[in-house]
This record gives structure tokens, C-alpha cells and sequence, in this order.
């Protein structure tokens, strides 16, 4: 798709670009071309000599077993925020779609925690579930649970899951609420006068047509566990106990600052990079509107 | 007040297509003309190449004395009527009028009464003035449209299609008032349109584009008596004139392929024995008789028509069939018998018959 | 449609209710936990009511501080949000409508590339390349600035790809009118193009003030005064996880304020909200 009509000129076009270019440039591109560049150099401790290695950073990142649990808790993480807070957001989603009262007061009431910052969320689940004092943990520690997630890793994460399906719940429902009102009604009419009743309907009409919506929200939850879950895992247990809710992003955090090992940290930068793109590209494929090049 | 000139315009895009291939023609001083052509024959290029939107890529438009090639939209001096308005939607309609004023510097009370003069000629209500594009009715848009370009008091008035988002009644009526317009404001006017009863009910003179090619120009009736292809011929009429394909066996007889011959009338001597034509003749033209009657009566003798539908227009019949072989339709008037048969006899006087060469698609 | 339903929409009532008491309960919690007093909390009493300490853990939570702290006050860090969250909004879409503008309404050589250039950003989230970029801030002296808080999240696809799509959908005959009215292109983006995107500028604005307000990384990094943290840093410092002396119904009290202006902005502009956020994903 291209305009017919234009405007003839020559500089002002590069000037309207200019302020864009230059910041994507000093902040996108330069960083991005640094990172990869220092993936195959090692610095010393004082950061005063830098030697060329090559893959060597990559094949540490490779060899080192916790850059393997962090592939695993990503992967879990990732697996049980997309699969709970989607099908919780459908769940609800298909309900505010009937014809009932409230339904505006209904969506109003579910979409607001999409304005919660990650890491507020973090705390307002802190303050649930602190051993001590929150509320729910002392309901867990009364029904018999050895509710401790400052300890137990395990539990740690499943909190920091929690928190973060909490979050997104409200982005899917609104997506999901969205993709069901674009099926036209007649097509669940031909369906009922077909004699499909409405489980029938749902799974054999709805779910189908919904599918692009779908696919585009696990690719955007995805992308969501990898990298805005950072303020909640910060806030909550800070990649701990033990790890054991560190993810990929929070690793090269966590290893470029505590560990100062900007060369590792870099390596591990630009295979998260390539994850995203490939992520991205998929994203792309299959619900592609931006693009029409 | 100025004419139009253009010599051997040519329009070839980038990637090769031609989309113009050198037309040439002379809009006088306060004339009207119409480009009219079937879709995707170059007739909007065209009159986007006068206006400025296109560039051109040989050839010649003058505008008065000036040649405009170079010169911007706005340097030419011309005003133009979308097809969809594109009234701006975010300005009133008093605004959408003054917009092209302010922006050349035009004095305010200026601005204020030529758009007033503008609503009055096209007898638009002042209290519209205030309103959004969206908030009035077709007619309105398309009057605010025309406002837009009469305040401008243009050298040029260029149209495209402007009617065609109107429904069919409200289509004439501002057809009518179009013309009344530019007769009274004598601004010479490019018309764009693929309606060819809006062509020749509006323009002094036609000009008739197929391919990127100018088929024939000139006025309206003389396009409808002699066209000159026998694209203009098929072009031009509703319902469209009828072809029979033969061979001209004398100056003044065509042998049908079936067969039968038809008389025709006109300079056909220097034309050889045994070319293929097309004999066209208008639905109009041709009569009703029963079967043989035509020679006693001193007319071509009648043809056999079978006849499949015939259509009530009120005004008249229309009598579609099958004539030596070929698709036939024959305008009737109200009055006129038709005979229950369903092969009736169909006479076609002599000077009815336009003769084209079958190989140029030339008129003979 | 007639649907033969034994209980009508009470099953959907049902769901709908325990999905908002479900979504609604850890912040109403949150309201519950800053209006109590510190004791109440750290015995682990806290009602289901709220206390009678509201004001009183406001007023310390803005203007006094926590005790044993000298961090900066929660009024000064909800100034630096609201200053970095415009700050990346208004940027962003000053920015994204100029390059939109240009890419669209103009040919010129290497405007494809300038189109690849823009959109692979999206591509590459601050996550990923957060050290290089600290360091070429640093670099140029943004560490503790609004400027350094703000300028480096402004450049993204999104909003130039938002503009540029909705470019698209503008009539041409709406430029050539222009060209003929006798607009050049600044002429035309200022009185015809501005307008008509206003709908969709005050949408992407709603998304971005979000966006803006909520980031935490980056301040996390870029600042190290305690006078230049946002809201989002500083929430997460007064909880000190690990100790049990950290004043909840402060930290609670903060993170209410924290939350209050984005969650204002979707209640109260939930129209241009949803708007802003399909229209930016898709």
C-alpha cells in the first residue's frame, strides 16, 4: 500500500526523520552493536584491558549450569503465566461477552491492574504472602502448609507466578474480549439454528475463530514473562533463594552488575536478542497488520 | 477566464506502463469539456496531469498563455471537484471554503464574501456554514465541494466523477446544475466521468478516450451521428448500438454472414468489393414490419429477428433477439404494435447503417 | 438470541464477580494495609477493614519518610514519574508523528532503509541491551537527569508504525485538495494531518503515560540520587524484603499513591485506553 500523492521535496523528509533516527541510532543500535561486540572480548577486573576470545564468553554462558536453571525457570514461568492467566482472561472474557448487565461496569472493574507496574505488583504480593504478617500465607500456614517462600525456592516462584498472571490477566481479557466481538453474530445464529448448542458452539464456532487472537497473546505473554516480569522478580525475591527465580533477563541483570561480568553478560544479551527476534517474527507472521511492505 | 491546450501529453510511469500515449486536444475559453472512457482508460491521469497531481512525462499543457508542466497545483491556477469531496472533516464548512484563500494571504473580508457569494450561487443554506462535512446530506457535501472551488475564482474548474457518489436521482439533478453553473460563471471546465449520459448531456465538447488513446473529439451529437470508431460507436447510446459483421459487396450493399443483404448509403466507392466490415445501427433506428413487407413500401426488405425478452421501460420497449445470426436489440415507442410471433420482421433504412473497416475498426 | 438457559446469566454473573473480587483483592488489601497503624500490621492482625490511620500514614509516606531512612519523599519521587512518564509520551509521539509523516508523505532515497532502521527496534527490548546503553548514557552525562531518565525509552516502532498505518487510511484527495488549496507539507501536517490524528495521538498517549510511569529497570539503573528516583524505585526500596521492620503501612500507602495516576488514566479514559492498546499491538 503506497500513496498516490506525495510531496516533492528533498531535505525536509531526512529532517523529519532525523530526531527518530538519531536516538534509535545513539540508543538502540550503538548499544545493541556494543553488546555483541563485547560478547567476544573478556575485561579485566579493573575494566582497564579488554582481549579479544571469540565464542570463548558463549561457551562459558553454555557450560555453566545455572544458565541452564535459568533456561528451565524461564521456560516453567513462562509456560504458567501464558497457559493460567490466558485461560482464566477466556474464562472471562466469554462471560462478559453475553448480553448481561453490567458488562461495561463488568470490563471496567477487570482491565485497571493492566495500569500496575510489575513491580508494585511484586509488593502488593509481598504483602499477601510475606511468612509473618500477610494475609494469605497465614491462611496457608493454617491449613497446615510450610508457607515460606524467603526459603523455599519452589515456593518462591510459584508466587512470583502468581504475581505475574495477576498482572496480565486484565491485557487478555481485553484482547480476548476484543477478538470474540469481531465474530459476526450470525455465524454463531447459523451455528444455533445448526442445533449446536452453546459448549458445542464454543468449541466448534468461537474457539476456532478466535485463534489468531490466540496465538498473538502467547507470543505476547512470552515476550511479557522474558522481560517485564524483571520488576517483579526484583521486588519479590530478587532472582532468589538460590536462584531459584532467576530467569534469562534477570541473569544478565544480575550477572553484568553483582558479577561485573560484562562479557558473559553481553554473550547471554545477544542470545536473549536472537530469542526475541525469533519470537517477534513469529508474532509477526501469523497476526501481520504492521507491516505491509 | 482562459483555454486549455494540450499537445502530444504523454504519461509513462516508472515501471514502463503507458498510460497516456500522446493526446492532444484544445479546451476553448469557457468551454465544457468531457473525458469520458470506460474505467482504467487514462481520462482521471489525464485531468490529474492538468491539475498538477501527476507529472508529465512528454508533451505540452498550457493553461492560457502559460505552459504549466512545472508549475505546482496551486501555480495553475485551477480548481477541482473530488470524487469522495475530500472535504477536509475537521473544518466547517465555512472553513473548508476559506482554506485555499488564507493560505494565499487573501484579505478577510475578502475571504468572507466571495465564500458568501459562493453559498448563494449554489443556493447553500448560511446556517451550513458552521456545520462539519459529516453533518450534512450528499448534495450538500457536493455543493460544499464546488463552493471550495468557486471561491477560488480559478482560471480552470477540473471535475472528477464527481457525481458518482450520488444516488441516481439526486445524480441528475446535479448534473442539471452543474451545467447551470458554468454557463453562468463561463469558467472553462475539464468533466471526468464513465457515464455516458452525463457526458453528453453536460459537455460542448467530448472527448473520448480508450487505452490511452483519444478514440474522437468533438460535439456531443456529431460523436453520436458519426462515430468515427466503432469503440465510440459501442461507446456511446444506451442501449448500445447494434454490429452486424459482412462483407461489402456493393457500394451500397452489405452481405451479411448468413447470408442476407442489407442496403447501405454513403461513399463506399473507393472501398474494395469483398472487405470485411461492421454494420452498425442504432436500436432507435431501427423499424418493426411484418415479415416482407419493407420493399412494397420502398424500405430494405424486413429481416427475421427472433426475439427472447422484450423490457418494459414505460417510455418505450426495448426487443432483444437473435438478427443474422448476431445479438440484436430494437427500441420501440410506447404506441408501437408487436407482433405475437416470435420472429418478427425488422427493417433497417439504408442510411441508418454506419459502415466501419472489421480490420482498423475505423468508420468507412 | 433465545436461548433456553435455566439459571438466565447468573453463572456469568458468578464468574464475573470472583474474577473482579479475584483481580481487585491485593490492591483493595494494599488500601486496607495504609490505613492502619505499623503494630497492627506486624502482628499480623491486619483486618479486612479499613483503620483509622489513613491520614496519618499519607501525610508520613509523602512528606515525612520513613525512620530510618533518609530516602527522598514520596512527593518528590511521584514528581520525577510524572516528569519522566510526559516526558516519554510527548517524546514519543512528537517523534513517532514527524518520521510517520515523512516516511509516508514522501519519496526519497533511503526511505525504506529508514523504515528497517526504525521498526527492527522492536526487535530489541531495553532489557536486553541495558549495560551498553547505561554505558553510552553515562557517557554523555545523563546518569541522574530527567533527560537521561527519559530520551533513551522515547525511540521505538511502535508509535511511528501506529501513525504511519493510520497515515495510510487518510484519503489521498485529502492532500491533493491541499496541494491544490495551496498547503506545502508543513502547511498540510499542521492544519489537515494534526487534527484528524487526534484521536489516535491522545489514545497512544494514554498507552505511553502507562508505559512511561511504570518503567523500572532503567530508573533503576540511571539514577543513583536518591532525589531522582521514580516512584516504581522507590517503592521497591522502602519494602525491604528480608526485614521485618520495614513500615508496611507506609510502603503500602506509597504504593497506593504509586498506582493511583496510571489507574486513574484507564478508568477514566478507558475508551482511548483500549483503543490505544489494540491499536498499538496490532
Amino acid at each position: 500500500m503506497e500513496k498516490r500523492a506525495v510531496f516533492s521535496h528533498k531535505f525536509l523528509p531526512y529532517l523529519l526523520l532525523a530526531p527518530q533516527l538519531a536516538i534509535t541510532i545513539v540508543f538502540f543500535y550503538l548499544p545493541a552493536s556494543q553488546a555483541l561486540r563485547q560478547s567476544f572480548f573478556i575485561e579485566d577486573a579493573f575494566g582497564t584491558t579488554s582481549n579479544f576470545v571469540g565464542l570463548e564468553n558463549y561457551r562459558y554462558v553454555f557450560a555453566d549450569p545455572s544458565y541452564y536453571k535459568a533456561i528451565v525457570t524461564t521456560a516453567i514461568f513462562a509456560a504458567a503465566v501464558t497457559i493460567c492467566s490466558l485461560s482464566f482472561a477466556l474464562l472471562l472474557a466469554v462471560m462478559a461477552d453475553r448480553e448481561i448487565k453490567g458488562a461495561t461496569a463488568y470490563r471496567t472493574l477487570l482491565v485497571w491492574p493492566y495500569a500496575v507496574a510489575p513491580a508494585i505488583a511484586g509488593v502488593l504480593f509481598i504483602f499477601l504472602f510475606q511468612p509473618s504478617l500477610g494475609m494469605l500465607a497465614r491462611g496457608l500456614t493454617a491449613l497446615g502448609i510450610d508457607w515460606n517462600p524467603l526459603l523455599d525456592g519452589k515456593q518462591a516462584l510459584l508466587l512470583v507466578i502468581v504475581a505475574a498472571t495477576w498482572k496480565q490477566i486484565s491485557y487478555n481479557f481485553l484482547f480476548f474480549l476484543a477478538g470474540l466481538q469481531a465474530i459476526p453474530k450470525s455465524l454463531i445464529e447459523a451455528a444455533a439454528i445448526d442445533g449446536a448448542r452453546p459448549w458445542r458452539r464454543f468449541f466448534t464456532i468461537i474457539f476456532p475463530l478466535l485463534s489468531p487472537t490466540t496465538f498473538f497473546l502467547v507470543a505476547v505473554n512470552i515476550v511479557y514473562v522474558f522481560f517485564d516480569t524483571f520488576g517483579i522478580i526484583d521486588a519479590v525475591t530478587g532472582g532468589g533463594p538460590a536462584q531459584a527465580t532467576q530467569t534469562l533477563v534477570y541473569k544478565v541483570y544480575n550477572d553484568g552488575r553483582l558479577g561485573g561480568d560484562l562479557g558473559g553478560s553481553a554473550a547471554q544479551s545477544v542470545i536473549l536478542m536472537l530469542i526475541v527476534v525469533a519470537l517477534t517474527s513469529i508474532q509477526f507472521r501469523f497476526v501481520d497488520r504492521r507491516v505491509n511492505y | 477566464m482562459a483555454d486549455v491546450q494540450l499537445a502530444e501529453v504523454k504519461k509513462i510511469y516508472p515501471g514502463g506502463f503507458t498510460a497516456i500515449h500522446g493526446v492532444s486536444f484544445v479546451v476553448p475559453d469557457g468551454g465544457f469539456c468531457v473525458l469520458v472512457g470506460p474505467s482504467g482508460c487514462g481520462k482521471s491521469t489525464l485531468l490529474r496531469m492538468i491539475a498538477g497531481l501527476e507529472t508529465i512525462t512528454s508533451g505540452d499543457i498550457r493553461i492560457g498563455e502559460r505552459v504549466v508542466n512545472q508549475l505546482e497545483p496551486t501555480e495553475r491556477d485551477i480548481a477541482m471537484v473530488f470524487q469522495n469531496y475530500a472535504l477536509y472533516p475537521h473544518m466547517s464548512v465555512y472553513d473548508n471554503m476559506a482554506y485555499g484563500l488564507r493560505n494565499l494571504k487573501t484579505p478577510k473580508s475578502e475571504i468572507e464574501s466571495r465564500v458568501a457569494e459562493a453559498a448563494q450561487i449554489l443556493e447553500l443554506d448560511t446556517a451550513l456554514l458552521s456545520r462539519k462535512p459529516r453533518q450534512l446530506s450528499g448534495g450538500q457535501r457536493q455543493r460544499v465541494a464546488m463552493g471550495r472551488a468557486i471561491v477560488r475564482k480559478p482560471k480552470v474548474f477540473l471535475f472528477d466523477e464527481p457525481l458518482s457518489n450520488l444516488d441516481a436521482k439526486l445524480r441528475v439533478q446535479m448534473r442539471i446544475e452543474i451545467r447551470r453553473l458554468q454557463r453562468r460563471l463561463q469558467t472553462t471546465t475539464i468533466y471526468v466521468t464513465h457515464d455516458q449520459v452525463e457526458a453528453m448531456t453536460l459537455a460542448d465538447m467530448l472527448v473520448v478516450l480508450n487505452a490511452g488513446r483519444t478514440e474522437q473529439i468533438g460535439a456531443p451529437l456529431e460523436l453520436y451521428e458519426r462515430p468515427a470508431t466503432l469503440f465510440v460507436a459501442g461507446f456511446l447510446g444506451s442501449p448500445p448500438m447494434n454490429f452486424l459483421k459482412g462483407t461489402l459487396e456493393s457500394p451500397a450493399t452489405v452481405r451479411l454472414d448468413d447470408g442476407t443483404a442489407i442496403a447501405c448509403e454513403g461513399a463506399y466507392a473507393a472501398v474494395p468489393r469483398g472487405a470485411r466490415v461492421v454494420a452498425g445501427v442504432r436500436p432507435e433506428r431501427a423499424i418493426v414490419r411484418p415479415l416482407g413487407e419493407g420493399l412494397a413500401k420502398g424500405l430494405a426488405k424486413g429481416l427475421a429477428m427472433k426475439v427472447d425478452l422484450i423490457e418494459e421501460l414505460g417510455v418505450g420497449r426495448l426487443v432483444h433477439g437473435q438478427l443474422a445470426g448476431a445479438p440484436m436489440t430494437v427500441a420501440i415507442g410506447p404506441d408501437q404494435q408487436l407482433p405475437a410471433s416470435e420472429t418478427i420482421g425488422i427493417s433497417i433504412p439504408a442510411d441508418a447503417v454506419h459502415l466501419f473497416d472489421a480490420e482498423s475498426r475505423k468508420r468507412l | 438470541m433465545v436461548e433456553n438457559q435455566r439459571f438466565g446469566n447468573l453463572p456469568a454473573h458468578l464468574v464475573l464477580i470472583t474474577g473482579v473480587v479475584i483481580v481487585a483483592f491485593p490492591v483493595y488489601l494494599a488500601i486496607v494495609g495504609s490505613t492502619h497503624s505499623a503494630e497492627t500490621i506486624a502482628n499480623g492482625q491486619l483486618p479486612l477493614w479499613p483503620g483509622d490511620q489513613l491520614l496519618e500514614n499519607y501525610r508520613r509516606a509523602l512528606f515525612v519518610g520513613t525512620t530510618r531512612t533518609t530516602r527522598a519523599l514520596v512527593a518528590t519521587m511521584l514528581f520525577n514519574s510524572l516528569v519522566m512518564a510526559l516526558a516519554i509520551a510527548i517524546g514519543k509521539i512528537a517523534i513517532s508523528l514527524l518520521s510517520a509523516f515523512a516516511i509516508v508523505y514522501f519519496r526519497f532515497p533511503f526511505r525504506n532503509a529508514a523504515f528497517w532502521v526504525i521498526f527492527l527496534t522492536l526487535m530489541v527490548p531495553v532489557e536486553v541491551r541495558i549495560y551498553p546503553t547505561y554505558a553510552i548514557a553515562a557517557n554523555l552525562n545523563l546518569l541522574d537527569t530527567y533527560t537521561g531518565l527519559a530520551v533513551p525509552l522515547i525511540a521505538s516502532a511502535t508509535a511511528t508504525l501506529l501513525f504511519r498505518q493510520f497515515f495510510m487510511t487518510v484519503p489521498d484527495e485529502l492532500v491533493e485538495a491541499a496541494q491544490i488549496d495551496a498547503a506545502g507539507p508543513l502547511r498540510f501536517f499542521r492544519d489537515i494531518l494534526l487534527p484528524l490524528s487526534r484521536t489516535n495521538i491522545a489514545a497512544l498517549f494514554v498507552i505511553l503515560f502507562i508505559y512511561g510511569w511504570n518503567q523500572y529497570l532503567w530508573p533503576l539503573l540511571i539514577t543513583t540520587r536518591d532525589d531522582m528516583q521514580t516512584i516504581v524505585i522507590g517503592i521497591k526500596k522502602i519494602v525491604a524484603t528480608h526485614d521485618a521492620l520495614t513500615e508496611w503501612q507506609l510502603a503500602m500507602a506509597t504504593a497506593v499513591l504509586a498506582m493511583l495516576p496510571p489507574v486513574a488514566v484507564v478508568i477514566f479514559m478507558q475508551k482511548l485506553f483500549v483503543k490505544g492498546l489494540i491499536e498499538t499491538e496490532k
